[in-house]
């Protein structure tokens, strides 16, 4: 038989494990995490682990095969490309390119949108429709197409489109935030709180901000899965990363003319993208399933 | 109280239109190079030309005369030049434009026809495998980077089974003058003998760029419909619907479907810029002649006033896209009614 219990098990927990628990059910959830951990070690330390120098050409193995192909080269894991540069090696670096570079710039966009975010919550009458209404003028350009647009007037290049993808992305973070404020300052607590004698800055830093990171995490999730995209995208138009570096966007459209003679050069570097992005995607689903089952409790 | 919220929103647009073109106009100087070959789009003006330009934009007044100038100008329909082409860059926009809203056009529809219907499995058999198959297949083609997947779907059909060809609108076979600039049914006003066997090609053309856009925006309508569907099936009002004794299809369409299409339309809108986004993507790699094929050209060419309009139009159509969703999201749905107007 059941112990008797005053209070329900589950309010026992703080509300991080509740989270965890609830994210920890679901397996394609978990599974997705595991490789996103996987991804950002590769991306931290995978100039470490490549076993040739990502643009170390080698003229005597030009457009190998994988290894298990009859004609591959055991020493080339996943073959090379159509200068002799072994695959598996771009490939690991470019991990740092595509998915690192997008977490930093998806972290860059949350700091400002946070910044922003808060401002424009907090504020009210003229200035907050002033906000909005250049808010939806943002929202409606789509990220991509700024990010175009940035990089023509900056210059393609790789910094140019880590700026032009923060500023794209900054739009939907500070939407989401303010959202977010502006529902939290409708709670009795707060309430609560102001009439307790609180000024405005602290009903922030120690009612809403910390009501409001679960929120947080579910953009930044979704922020962080269009950046890979983005920076893909850009990379494959030429308007990214340029030539020599081993972005996988490029590597994609590097590989375009050899369409007929490998075909796996498009297909490696494509797949990453996908399993990046699906396990970002993963992620950003199960949280947002759990963050509804705790609120639900 | 209706009027009361169209105005609000008319009024919205305009502000949105009044800062479009701020930004179109500063683009003509924050691009490297002359303002004045910017904006017009003749790469070298001889002496007697450059007094008049410098006149007709007002180059030598401050920024706001300027701009209203460049304001009369776009609505003159005067819009410069394309430096690459030296041709009006509003009459090639008239060429390209077309094309890329067939794609989209097409796009849409294939999603609606697939997306709704399955979305609804989905959330009615949210247990069983089937279910289960289909959001898995959503969540996946989700994540797709278009320029990957379109390459793969050509690695398939077109180089391994040879079955659609890979690139453009229409074998160049056919002559088919523009009337509409919409392909299809330029090709039936025609009047050409041809017509049945260009109608063939032009479709065998249109299958894999349609099919590869409208990944996205299926996979995006079966989340959306699926979710909502799962809310509305929960609400009372259903339950009520069910204890009249209604059989359950006609709980489904009449009560269950009609309500959870609202937030999907909803986000239509919300989609449509990511739609357009993608639709320039496919464009390259289908060396489909739409305005995104021309604009990615424009920007590999430093083709600054073709830059200006294609991002002026690009802009104008998501922008209308996305206010006229929501105006038809508020008057449809009586709850957001009721909000707009309180």
């Amino acid at each position: 038989m059941a112990k008797f219990q005053w209070l329900h098990q589950k309010t026992e927990h703080g509300p991080l494990s509740q989270l965890w628990d609830s994210f920890r059910q679901q397996h394609a959830a978990v599974v997705g995490l595991m490789l996103f951990g996987f991804f950002s070690l590769i991306a931290l330390f995978g100039p470490l682990l490549t076993p040739y120098d990502p643009y170390l050409q080698n003229p005597d193995a030009l457009l190998l095969p994988p290894s298990w192909d009859d004609l591959g080269d055991v020493r080339y894991l996943l073959g090379t490309d159509d200068l002799g540069r072994d695959q598996l090696s771009r490939l690991i670096k470019g991990a740092s390119y595509t998915f690192g570079i997008a977490l930093v710039t998806a972290i860059g966009a949350l700091l400002f949108g946070l910044l922003l975010g808060v401002l424009a919550g907090m504020s009210k009458g003229f200035r907050a429709s002033a906000f909005n209404h250049v808010l939806d003028l943002a929202l409606t350009i789509p990220s991509l197409l700024l990010a175009i647009i940035i990089v023509a007037i900056l210059g393609p290049g790789l910094v140019n489109t880590i700026w032009a993808i923060m500023l794209a992305l900054l739009p939907q973070f500070v939407h989401g935030i303010r959202n977010t404020i502006l529902q939290q300052l409708e709670q009795e607590y707060v309430i609560a709180y102001r009439l307790d004698g609180a000024n405005n800055w602290q009903i922030l830093r120690y009612v809403i901000l910390p009501n409001t990171w679960e929120q947080l995490t579910v953009l930044f999730s979704m922020a962080l899965s269009t950046a890979i995209l983005d920076i893909a995208a850009l990379g494959f138009l030429g308007l990214g990363a340029q030539a020599p570096a081993a972005e996988w966007g490029l590597m994609v459209a590097d590989a375009l003319d050899l369409i007929y003679l490998s075909p796996w050069s498009i297909a490696l570097p494509g797949l990453l993208i996908f399993i990046a992005v699906l396990s970002v995607n993963l992620v950003s689903d199960g949280l947002r399933t759990a963050v509804r089952k705790r609120q639900e409790n | 109280m209706i009027w009361h919220y169209l105005i609000r929103r008319l009024f919205l647009l305009s502000f949105v239109f009044f800062a479009l073109t701020c930004f179109a106009f500063s683009l003509g100087h924050l691009f490297p190079g002359d303002p004045l070959v910017n904006f017009s789009g003749i790469s070298q003006p001889d002496d007697e030309l450059m007094p008049v330009l410098v006149q007709q934009y007002r180059l030598d007044d401050g920024y706001l005369q300027q701009y209203i100038a460049f304001l009369q100008r776009i609505l003159q329909g005067d819009w410069g030049l394309s430096l690459a082409s030296q041709q009006p860059v509003l009459h090639e926009l008239k060429l390209v434009f077309p094309a890329t809203l067939e794609l989209v056009a097409y796009a849409l529809l294939i999603s609606f026809v697939l997306g709704v219907p399955l979305g609804l499995l989905a959330a009615i058999k949210a247990n069983h495998w089937s279910g289960r198959a289909i959001s898995t297949i959503a969540l996946l083609g989700y994540s797709l980077p278009i320029f990957w997947w379109a390459l793969l779907m050509i690695m398939l059909f077109s180089i391994g089974l040879g079955w659609f060809p890979t690139s453009g609108r229409i074998s160049v076979l056919y002559e088919i003058p523009a009337v509409t600039g919409f392909m299809l049914p330029d090709i039936l006003l025609s009047g050409q003998t041809y017509w049945q066997a260009a109608l063939q090609d032009a479709i065998r053309h249109l299958w894999l760029p349609a099919f590869v856009l409208a990944t996205y925006p299926t996979t995006v309508m079966i989340r959306f419909t699926r979710d909502a569907m799962l809310n509305v099936w929960q609400q009372s009002y259903i339950k009520t619907a069910r204890a009249k004794g209604l059989s359950r299809s006609q709980v489904l369409y009449r009560h269950g479907l009609r309500n959870a299409m609202l937030p999907v339309m909803r986000q239509l809108g919300l989609q449509f810029s990511t739609l357009v986004t993608l639709a320039m993507i496919s464009e390259l790699i289908f060396s489909w002649p739409g305005i995104g094929l021309w604009l990615l050209d424009s920007i590999n060419q430093r083709n600054y006033p073709a830059i200006q309009g294609g991002l002026l139009v690009i802009s104008s159509l998501v922008i209308l896209v996305n206010i006229l969703m929501d105006v038809l999201h508020t008057l449809f749905n009586p709850l957001a009614r009721k909000q707009a107007n309180g």
